[in-house]
């Protein structure tokens, strides 16, 4: 795990994944940007992906399939909220444009020499979930709470 | 219906941070709490429990809610599994843009060649 990675996860909602890549960041924005080049690596490993719509400008929405390896389709719905080339692309995604969004994203890129440092940033649209259930305390909390019922119901 | 779909609705978060907080509330409990009818919160409910996200036992005519801990650790795992796709995805980016760039200072270089034959 790396420094960074620790750090977001003590920020609790946010789940951060940092990657050095070997190409310039014109080129890397790129692949962001332009859906000739998405399909070509979004994947995951094993999966199709299906762009239906691409429209990149801010308010733009990206509509698209992941095919799962088992046959699955993974619908996913996306609406860019900011667009600075070639530093940073955000947008909010969810899996439908009648359901909530699940996720608000952020890619930056940062030029290092011919290289380019991605960092995607997510952060869950869930916040009362991941700031009081995710901690511990919290649940081991509800059930001592249980365990006291238990006990009163028993007449202990 | 996974963890993260069943909490896409906000009344289910609301819901699910009032056991965190609270550890056990009934049903009536639960509803006081909204601005909505018995069936509807008692739907949510209903998805929360399917997702494994609450727990329900019945202790005489009540139903009591609290978090179950399966669909927490559920959470834990979707998050460990989201920052393995995107690792993936970033494998594949690198790759992808390396044989691109390869292919291009080919070309570049075929065009070149061409120009100093030509």
């Amino acid at each position: 795990m790396s420094a960074d990675e620790r750090i977001s996860e003590s920020k609790d909602r946010e789940i951060v994944v940092e990657r050095l890549i070997h190409t310039p960041r014109a080129l890397v924005f790129k692949a962001f940007s332009d859906v000739e080049h998405i399909g070509n690596w979004w994947g995951p490993n094993g999966f199709k992906t299906t762009t239906h719509e691409f429209d990149f400008r801010i308010g733009g929405v990206w509509r698209h399939t992941m095919h799962g390896p088992d046959g699955t389709d993974y619908p996913n719905y996306s609406v860019f909220t900011e667009i600075r080339e070639p530093e940073l692309i955000s947008y909010n995604c969810g899996t439908s444009p009648d359901e909530k969004f699940w996720f608000h994203s952020t890619i930056s890129f940062e030029a290092r020499g011919n290289d380019t440092n991605v960092r995607l940033r997510l952060l869950l649209a869930s916040t009362d979930l991941y700031q009081e259930v995710i901690k511990h305390g919290a649940v081991e909390g509800g059930q001592q709470t249980l365990e006291r019922l238990e006990k009163h119901l028993l007449g202990d | 219906m996974n963890s993260f779909t069943a909490l896409a609705d906000s009344t289910r978060r609301d819901i699910v941070s009032m056991l965190a907080r609270k550890g056990e509330l009934t049903a009536g409990e639960i509803c006081k709490r909204f601005e909505m009818t018995a069936p509807a919160i008692s739907q949510h409910l209903n998805v929360l429990k399917e997702a494994r996200l609450v727990r329900m036992r019945k202790d005489a005519q009540r139903r009591i809610y609290s978090l179950n801990e399966a669909g927490i650790s559920e959470i834990e795992t979707w998050v460990a599994e989201v920052k393995a796709i995107w690792h993936e995805r970033f494998d594949a980016l690198d790759d992808y843009l390396q044989k691109l760039q390869g292919k291009e200072k080919r070309n570049v270089r075929r065009r070149k060649n061409q120009r100093e034959q030509g």
